[in-house]
């Protein structure tokens, strides 16, 4: 018995049904056609009447076939990278933390960095110069220069090359 | 009642005349209906910067934190209170900082285009 292949959107499962249900009863010729398997491995039965053909000319059988079978599936980019995070994303920002707060301030005149030289977040960036401003009204933090101890602490910032 | 944190900055003085004026201190608070959770001592550092107050000039100080609760009138009082006491250069109220550091899911790609340029329709 030949079944003409109708449509078919995606992958195996899909084309079962359509064999299964095109050919009503037997629905033991979908083994046959069972995912990852080639049609050799897989015969149960070698009747003549319950073998499935596919009615399709010959030159471009497999593509056809490819075409209506293998349908990529949809999903997610799996090699995005993740989200990009800023130095301070997780950490808490204080006032009373004056060294985390240095760091981020010109060692020669005690100016707060831009956005494009600290390369911070939006969030965490207000939150810093929140902090730092208000480190300087309450006498925590020197305000036209940075703390002399804090001078040779680890460069997050470098006017230089700002990225 | 809210939780407030006071950052005191007193004169540098010799260890029982400092112990006396934080006792006045969290006195005066208790008096005006707080409940003191916590005094910290941040240690005594030179000042970022020359404070005068009260007809002096200081350059060293002593950094002390205390962490309260109290009803939101007592802000205004104790400023009042505070500034007239000879030993105190900076006192400043602060509510008490909610430390929340939760879901920071990195820095999400703008685009730009879309914000800055209007489209034709």
């Amino acid at each position: 018995m030949a079944a003409t292949l109708v449509v078919s959107s995606r992958g195996w499962g899909r084309l079962q049904q359509i064999l299964a249900a095109g050919q009503g009863a037997s629905a033991s010729c979908s083994v046959l056609w069972r995912r990852g398997y080639s049609s050799q491995q897989e015969q149960v039965s070698h009747n003549e009447d319950l073998n499935v053909f596919i009615c399709v000319p010959k030159k471009s059988r497999s593509r056809i076939i490819n075409y209506y079978l293998f349908q990529p599936i949809q999903m997610e980019n799996p090699y995005k990278d993740p989200p990009k995070r800023c130095v301070l994303c997780g950490i808490n920002v204080d006032y009373k933390n004056v060294q985390l707060l240095s760091q981020f301030v010109s060692p020669y005149t005690g100016r707060i960095y831009g956005r494009h030289i600290t390369g911070l977040c939006g969030k965490k960036q207000k939150e810093i110069s929140k902090a730092i401003k208000r480190a300087h009204v309450i006498g925590f933090m020197p305000v036209v220069y940075k703390d002399p101890t804090f001078l040779n602490d680890p460069k997050i910032c470098d006017i230089r090359h700002p990225e | 009642m809210p939780r407030y944190e006071l950052a005191l900055i007193l004169k540098a003085m010799q260890r029982p005349e400092m112990a006396a004026a934080l006792k006045r201190t969290i006195e005066a608070l208790m008096e005006r209906g707080a409940v003191v959770r916590d005094l910290e001592n941040l240690g005594e550092r030179s000042l970022p910067y020359k404070i005068s107050k009260h007809n002096q000039d200081h350059r060293r100080g002593g950094y002390f934190l205390v962490d309260f609760d109290g009803p939101p009138t007592i802000v205004s009082t104790m400023m009042d209170h505070l500034g007239r006491d000879v030993d105190v250069i900076r006192p400043t109220f602060l509510k008490h900082p909610v430390s929340k550091t939760e879901e920071c899911g990195g820095i999400i790609p703008v685009n730009y285009e879309d914000k800055l340029y209007t489209k034709k329709k």
